[in-house]
């Protein structure tokens, strides 16, 4: 054996390649907080000048106007600028106008203009840029996502050099929301055309630098920006990471400065790690199961009742959102305006067997629960399964892949075709029309639109067109007031929770925060 | 063998036309409508149909086929559905970070595979056998998403190495090569262990034993030689299974390559870009296959390729 001496070498060697192999896998299963020893001697250094944002998917388009999910919109925001524009809460502020008036019906709208603001290729912003963008999103054959709400502008005049006057072609309260949407350089979009979204032009706090598709995207500093100085932060560079482990441990080791989503079950391991922040924000996020009203036995509003009594909305927030989250007291969040609380259904085992019986089902029913095949979503549709089956009723619990789902839910031909029974659902809106028009009125049954209850009260779809056709927020208040209160006591869902937004960030971080819908606001970056 | 070669090239081109008429109508058949998921849950039937129409997939499916045969032909991979983006352009980075990582893991993995299969093979019964065998069967057993977490974890967070994630640097590659490759790492070592015990009873061996041949030189010149026509075939084959393993590598360490982008582009429906994947994949494979004929001669130059 002495001629294999090479062999006898090797073998040791590889040995302690095995050692090591043994050695991580018990590492592993720790804590690991010794982590922020490394990270904290990179990220804690003043000189730097350079952020990371890890987010949890691919962004889509960098074209603010032809945009549809709410990640490419946050990495925008940093760009792009409206003539009004979202804070942190979600209220409305001046972006590239200073202030605007409306008529009485909602259908002319006046902007003053910012003045002597300039686009981030040099080119001046001014009511004519403003009316290339307007039109642009207007023009129906643009194909652009924005055409949805700018369908409603019959013409944008130039009034001055810094005034503009944009008019509906009908009453539409809800417009006002909608000039958040940003203003890209006109010179940039008559060179680049469709390709804009590879080369996107704004008016924002920082400048575009690159994207490489899939890794990363980076933006710099604009140094004449209007609001010169509130953002600090030299460059940012967004990232997606689509895996949770991995975007903690990268927040964990300084790779990365803020992560969002971070997702409830991590929140654990990131407690007591040195130098890193979990931050909470409530959210637009409404999460419900939507029940079909033209199925029996759902026809009943008692029957809805009765479900709502007998799901533990606290234990769900428990057992499902990690304690993450609070109760659903309307059929939207409170961070939306024109929100009226409601209450909520009481627990109560007995109630709900009383209202069954009432309706004719004392002996329960079988019937089925619809949901995509995400882990949550699961738990969730379980949770939802074991709370009914205390009242007798038995519910099949049945998971698709999203595109699948969405295949059934919206793809029917006719309301009637509609072979969901429950859905485990979840909706953001950043605006009461969204909230509201959008799920209860009856024009939008599927395959119209997302009222995927097939809810139908005429005073509710009465009551959501006035809302729309009138600007006087008193009144609008009232008459979503009483949208709100005739849902609630129809109960088309079971209303479960509003989410939180929970993120992650490095303690040296300042001026980043996670929208309540979503949105990643740097306007103030800065490293302490 | 030159005009062995040639002829496997030309067949490639009847295999790419049925891979591809299988991807197109395959995916056509699956469950899922990009155009609503494209336009979103609030877009109303007609900014629907709009998209559709657009987007081409208001034609019948065989014009659609015809289109995109007519496009690939020249050279045309088409855009894609969710970003609007010419394919080509989305897969100028991903390829060769796919490509890299690929080749990264098989290479270590054929590398520390024979080492481990042949040392077992020669100390065979013995402690070494023993530990190499462990560590092939660790190296099967553990799915790659959770040693993949487990080195990040390791590796990243606690003794902060490596990179988490991304590809800035050779270091980028380091832990999803590891992670990659060890499946297949473990196979070849078993491979190589069995075909090489079988070798070792030869009669060759016997022979080059008597004539007192140093057992270094019998191992290596003779018996791991001719042991490794089964470990080459095992190599190729399983190359499909690293470009199959790469989509959770990817995913886990936030590596934008063609496995993470097929991931997406199936969850959204995306057909242009998952026609496209599949096929560059089809093509890799039947490529690296022929590259394991062509080493079988190399390896036996008993065997004859008639054409």
């Amino acid at each position: 054996m002495k001629k294999a001496s090479f062999l006898r070498t090797a073998s040791v060697l590889l040995f302690s390649v095995a050692l090591l192999f043994g050695c991580s896998s018990g590492g592993g299963s720790g804590s690991g907080t010794s982590a922020a020893s490394n990270g904290g001697t990179t990220t804690g250094a003043p000189q730097k000048d350079q952020m990371v944002i890890a987010v949890n998917e691919n962004f889509i388009t960098m074209d603010p106007q032809n945009t549809g999910d709410a990640l490419s919109s946050g990495v925008q925001s940093a760009m792009f600028e409206g003539l009004l524009i979202y804070d942190k809460d979600l209220k409305l502020m001046p972006g590239l106008s200073t202030e605007y008036s409306v008529n009485e019906d909602a259908t002319e709208y006046t902007f003053k203009l910012r003045q002597n603001v300039k686009f981030h290729d040099g080119t001046p912003f001014n009511a004519e840029a403003v009316k290339i963008n307007f039109d642009r999103m207007s023009n129906k054959d643009n194909n652009l996502r924005a055409y949805r709400n700018y369908k409603y502008i019959k013409s944008t005049e130039v009034v001055d050099e810094y005034t503009v006057k944009v008019t509906l072609n009908q009453p539409f309260s809800a417009m006002i929301n909608k000039f958040t949407t940003g203003i890209i350089s006109p010179a940039a979009l008559e060179k680049y055309g469709k390709d804009i979204t590879k080369n996107p032009v704004g008016t924002g706090p920082y400048k575009f630098v690159e994207w490489v598709q899939g890794d990363h995207l980076t933006v710099e500093l604009n140094p004449d920006h209007w609001n010169k100085g509130a953002a600090k932060v030299g460059k940012i560079v967004y990232k997606p990471v689509p895996e949770n482990g991995s975007r903690v441990a990268m927040l964990k080791t300084g790779e990365a400065d803020v992560i969002y989503p971070l997702p409830e079950q991590q929140v654990e391991t990131l407690n007591g790690a040195e130098g890193v922040k979990v931050e909470r924000t409530p959210s637009t996020i409404t999460r419900y199961v939507s029940i079909n009203m033209l199925k029996k036995p759902f026809d009943d509003p008692r029957v809805r009742q009765a479900i709502n009594h007998a799901v533990d909305k606290d234990a769900f927030i428990k057992v499902v959102k990690s304690g993450y989250g609070a109760q659903l007291e309307s059929v939207m969040s409170p961070t939306i305006a024109h929100y009226a609380k409601q209450g909520a259904y009481e627990y109560s085992i007995e109630k709900a067997k009383q209202l069954l019986k009432e309706a004719g089902y004392e002996n329960g029913f079988t019937t089925d629960i619809w949901g995509n095949t995400n882990s949550d979503t699961m738990k969730g549709m379980q949770f939802i399964q074991q709370q009914l089956q205390k009242v007798g009723i038995t519910v099949e619990v049945k998971s698709m892949e999203e595109a699948t789902l969405s295949d059934e839910i919206y793809g029917i031909k006719s309301p009637e075709e509609a072979k969901m029974n429950m859905w485990y659902v979840s909706w953001s809106s950043a605006d009461p029309d969204n909230a509201m028009r959008s799920l209860f009125s009856s024009e939008n049954f599927p395959p119209a639109g997302a009222n995927t209850a097939f809810y139908k009260n005429n005073l509710v779809d009465q009551s959501i067109k006035e809302a729309t056709q009138s600007s006087d927020q008193d009144k609008q208040k009232q008459l979503y007031g009483v949208v709100q209160e005739h849902v609630f006591k129809d109960a088309p869902w079971i209303f479960l929770a509003v989410d939180e937004i929970l993120y992650g960030k490095r303690a040296n971080v300042n001026g980043v925060y996670i929208t309540p819908s979503g949105g990643i606001y740097v306007r103030e970056a800065a490293f302490q | 063998m030159f005009r062995y070669i040639v002829k496997r090239l030309i067949e490639i081109i009847p295999i790419i036309f049925v891979v591809s008429l299988l991807i197109f109508f395959f995916i056509h058949l699956v469950p899922g409508d990009p155009v609503r998921l494209a336009a979103g849950k609030e877009a109303t039937l007609e900014e629907i149909e709009r998209v559709r129409q657009e987007l081409g997939l208001d034609k019948p499916l065989l014009t659609q086929y015809v289109n995109y045969m007519q496009n690939l032909v020249t050279g045309n991979l088409g855009h894609s559905l969710k970003t609007g983006l010419p394919i080509s352009d989305m897969f100028e980075n991903r390829f060769s970070v796919t490509m890299t990582l690929t080749f990264l893991s098989l290479g270590w993995a054929l590398v520390l595979g024979l080492l481990i299969g042949t040392i077992s093979a020669v100390f065979r019964n013995k402690w070494p056998d023993y530990v190499g065998m462990l560590t092939a069967i660790s190296g099967i057993s553990l799915p790659g998403f959770w040693l993949g977490l487990i080195l990040i974890q390791v590796f990243s967070v606690t003794l902060g190495w490596f990179p988490t994630g991304g590809v800035e640097s050779w270091k980028s590659y380091v832990l999803p090569s590891l992670t990659l490759g060890a499946g297949i790492m473990s196979m070849l070592a078993r491979f190589t262990r069995s075909s090489l015990l079988e070798t070792l009873k030869e009669d060759f061996i016997r022979t080059g034993r008597a004539k007192g041949l140093k057992e270094s030189v019998v191992v290596r010149k003779h018996a791991l030689k001719n042991s490794m026509i089964p470990v080459v075939t095992i190599a190729g084959l399983q190359f499909g299974f690293l470009l199959g393993g790469s989509v959770v590598v990817e995913t886990v360490f936030s590596i934008p390559g063609m496995g993470r982008l097929l991931i997406d582009s199936i969850a959204f429906r995306d057909y242009p870009v998952v026609q496209a994947v599949i096929l560059l994949f089809s093509l890799e494979f039947i490529l690296v296959n022929l590259l394991v004929d062509i080493l079988y001669k190399a390896l036996n130059p008993k065997i004859r390729y008639d054409s």
